[in-house]
């Protein structure tokens, strides 16, 4: 670990929801630091404006910027507290005569700031990302770090972003995926000599030790799924002929010198309820040329469709009612239109 | 010729002719939504046939297996991709052109 007590320390910030507690992090160690018997430490605490700044002229973000390390000077001086003879808080605005654009720009500012107040580290707020986040560039640690400055990041709690990826599982569920990726493995290598029975097994294990709990979001019905699949027999077929006739159309209107096209966004609240139907419906949309899917919440479809032809398609639900009978049966399938249904709610308001 | 090959030139003849109109669409049509359908769409079925066409061509077996599953990966992928960039198009706020902009 490297003695940030007998170091400067620069620090970059920006509005981040971990910016708070990486402030607190440097602060306490530089005081554990002090009080180990080390040297008092100098926290830099800087914003690089990216904007090019003409002199005595301030702009929206430099003056955003001036009060963000307002914020972090008090935070600072609240978690030094009685220990002010160890930690000595500085903030900057590092301006250039250039714009701040690539993640080496920030790097190059960084390190001329480093370089002329002879600071040897960097502590990075891990959500600091001034240029974005480009997982193919090399990031703005590794840029700072190949300046020769020494880089460290703040090990602070990072906000988590989006819904749960891993979920409980079961026992079923797990030798589901393994059964179905050992399956998979032998069909592909065609043959049930012991190598690849073995090497499948192990596959199988590795995919299902992993994702069991990721990748299959309910437990598994087998007697249900089997009878899915048995329906999903007669409606690919379906789903297939609609297909060809929509893309003829399609093809046709392509190749019409007048392109008779009349796109509109249509809406509707589709009568599917689990999350499996509701893809399977939005992705038969999608396939069926002249309508495409743009957005769902649970149940309410956003469709883009390219003629009048494929709206009234569209609502007349044919798609809906075959994604309905391969989920809940044949019952389930005699249902009104979602044009029906428009009308019905028209009467009844 | 064989009656296998004859099928084989058809299904490769029609996934050709959906794939070509895919591509005129992409230049015809006016904006982001309705290139989306051309580009998704003839690709889908141009991809079917044409796949259908090898799976003849292989005449049976594992490959022809093979290529079946393709068919299926590309029905649960493409339209999922389609879905996303123009979903990503729609939370960005790109209004879809319409045709009453002409008077």
């Amino acid at each position: 670990m490297v003695e940030v007590a007998s170091k400067r320390v620069l620090v970059p910030v920006s509005e981040s929801p971990s910016l708070r507690n990486t402030v607190a992090y440097v602060v306490q160690r530089a005081v554990e630091g002090f009080q180990d018997g080390g040297r008092p430490t100098e926290v830099h605490f800087v914003y690089p404006v990216s904007q090019r700044v003409t002199f005595g002229e301030e702009s929206a973000e430099s003056i955003a910027a001036g009060e963000l390390l307002d914020i972090v000077s008090v935070w600072a001086e609240e978690d030094v507290g009685e220990n002010a003879d160890a930690v000595e808080v500085k903030t900057s605005l590092i301006r250039s005569r250039d714009y701040l654009f690539s993640h080496r720009d920030y790097a190059n500012a960084l390190e001329v700031y480093a370089r002329s107040n002879d600071i040897g580290l960097v502590v990075f707020d891990p959500e600091y990302y001034p240029a974005g986040t480009t997982p193919l560039l090399p990031t703005l640690e590794a840029e700072v770090r190949r300046a020769g400055v020494e880089v460290e990041e703040a090990p602070v709690q990072r906000e988590r972003r989006g819904p749960v990826l891993v979920r409980r599982g079961n026992v079923g569920q797990f030798l589901a995926l393994f059964g179905l990726s050992f399956l998979f493995y032998v069909l592909l290598s065609g043959s049930v000599e012991p190598t690849g029975v073995v090497t499948g097994a192990i596959t199988g294990a590795v995919v299902a030790v992993s994702l069991w709990r990721v990748s299959l979001t309910a437990p598994i019905h087998p007697v249900r799924t089997a009878r899915r699949l048995w329906r999903m027999l007669f409606y690919v077929p379906y789903l297939l002929w609609e297909i060809f006739k929509a893309n003829l159309e399609i093809a046709y209107i392509v190749l019409h010198p007048d392109l008779p096209i009349d796109p509109q966004v249509v809406d509707f609240d589709a009568a599917v309820w689990s999350p499996l139907a509701a893809t399977a419906l939005a992705n038969s949309i999608t396939l069926t040329p002249g309508t495409l899917t743009v957005d769902i919440t649970p149940q309410h479809f956003t469709i883009h469709t390219l003629t009048r032809k494929a709206r009234t398609g569209l609502m007349a639900g044919g798609l809906e009612r075959g994604v309905r009978f391969v989920f809940y049966g044949l019952a389930a399938s005699r249902t009104a239109s979602p044009a029906e249904r428009l009308e019905q709610r028209g009467e009844d308001s | 010729m064989a009656l296998r090959e004859i099928a084989v030139l058809l299904f490769a003849t029609g996934g050709s002719f959906f794939a070509l109109s895919a591509a005129v669409g992409l230049v015809r049509l006016p904006d982001l939504y309705t290139r989306a359908h051309s580009a998704s769409k003839g690709d889908t079925l141009g991809g079917l046939l044409t796949l259908t066409a090898v799976a003849i061509a292989f005449g049976g077996g594992l490959s022809t297996f093979k290529t079946f599953l393709l068919i299926v990966f590309m029905f649960l992928t493409n339209p999922t991709a389609v879905h996303a960039i123009v979903r990503a198009a729609h939370d960005q706020g790109i209004e879809p052109w319409t045709a009453e902009e002409e008077p």
